[in-house]
């Protein structure tokens, strides 16, 4: 009889433990649903700083970002550059060709303009072109 | 430029040994913390227009608070007072005293601290947030319950301040303390033929 009496007694412990908790998930649901935010401090969590360490890897992925930006620049501006420095009888030689613009060269268009030439003055012509990058 | 701005009108005593005059930048309104607050679950938090106008009167009267590291608030250390509260464009100015002769080494880390490094930080009890689910908490209601001086670098918002006024004076010397280039805040004038210890609200039309 004593060992039914303490059973019914713990099973009764756990049973208010589990409604206790169900009402303070419950409250806590409330308060999430209807918005309201008991306390709130203006300055930051300790433990959700921001490391030396972050704010050093930050500035250095600031800094690569900005450096190879810069590069981009300076590569677009090489390569136009570099464009501007086609051998004038080459050049002359692409016009006659009907080739005018060095900035979209279509291969059909580019081999009917060097026709004429041998193969190794094509060749050479089109390294020229390649060097200048007028094509890939 | 629209302000709001509220005051308690203490009796001045002239050369007062407990009061150093200061005034800050509390937070910002209409815009996001740099970084989520204490308390708002990770999220960022945005205190609108209307919440802080609304909730201005409560923060008359609240103390500043500190802690001896300087990163964030201990209720318990309440080293001054606020005693006026204006929401300029979008920065909530306020002003007050610290209690100097009681907290002195308040005043010497403030005094000796370089130009920016010190910000404010506010404690705010019943917010209501109009969208739990959104990445940015909109604050649509809050009441000011204290403040804290702080290291700029650990308020949620960084573009607070805080500075002394070069006097024990209530009223004088801060403007004198501005440093260069930048404009001492405006601040309510004081209504004469009232009486003190009132609480006035308003333009600032209304205080000229």
């Amino acid at each position: 009889m004593e060992i039914d009496a303490s059973n019914i007694f713990d099973k009764l412990n756990a049973a208010v433990s589990l409604l206790e908790r169900m009402a303070a998930s419950l409250e806590q649901r409330e308060a999430l649903m209807s918005g309201d935010v008991q306390k709130i401090v203006a300055a930051v969590e300790q433990g959700a700083e921001v490391s030396q360490r972050e704010l050093e890897l930050e500035r250095k992925l600031a800094a690569a970002e900005q450096l190879i930006a810069e590069l981009r620049a300076q590569g677009s501006t090489a390569a136009q550059s570099v464009r501007k420095t086609l051998p004038a009888t080459t050049t002359q030689l692409l016009a006659k060709g009907g080739i005018t613009s060095l900035e979209s060269i279509e291969a059909g268009a580019l081999d009917a303009a060097l026709t004429g030439l041998s193969l190794e003055q094509r060749i050479a012509v089109k390294a020229q072109l390649i060097r200048a990058g007028a094509i890939a | 430029m629209r302000l709001e701005a509220l005051a308690v009108i203490l009796p001045e005593v002239a050369g007062h040994p407990n009061r150093v005059s200061f005034e800050g930048v509390l937070t910002l309104v209409d815009e996001p913390s740099s970084r989520p607050p204490s308390g708002a679950r990770g999220h960022r938090v945005i205190l609108t227009r209307p919440a802080a106008v609304a909730a201005l009167p409560s923060l008359l009267g609240m103390a500043v608070d500190y802690t001896p590291s300087w990163d964030g608030h201990d209720a318990r250390r309440k080293c001054g007072i606020i005693t006026q509260a204006d929401v300029a464009g979008n920065r909530i100015e306020v002003s007050g005293y610290l209690f100097g002769k009681d907290f002195p080494e308040v005043e010497e880390q403030v005094r000796g601290s370089g130009p920016g490094t010190m910000g404010m930080s506010y404690e705010l009890s019943d917010a209501h947030v109009e969208d739990m689910n959104a990445a940015v908490w909109s604050l649509t209601r809050a009441t000011f319950t204290g403040a804290a001086i702080l290291l700029r670098e650990k308020a949620a918002y960084r573009d607070t301040s805080f500075r002394l006024a070069a006097k024990r004076c209530r009223t004088k010397g801060l403007a004198a303390n501005a440093t260069q280039g930048e404009k001492p805040a405006e601040r309510p004038r004081r209504m004469y033929g009232r009486s003190n210890w009132q609480m006035e609200t308003g333009k600032d039309a209304r205080w000229r």
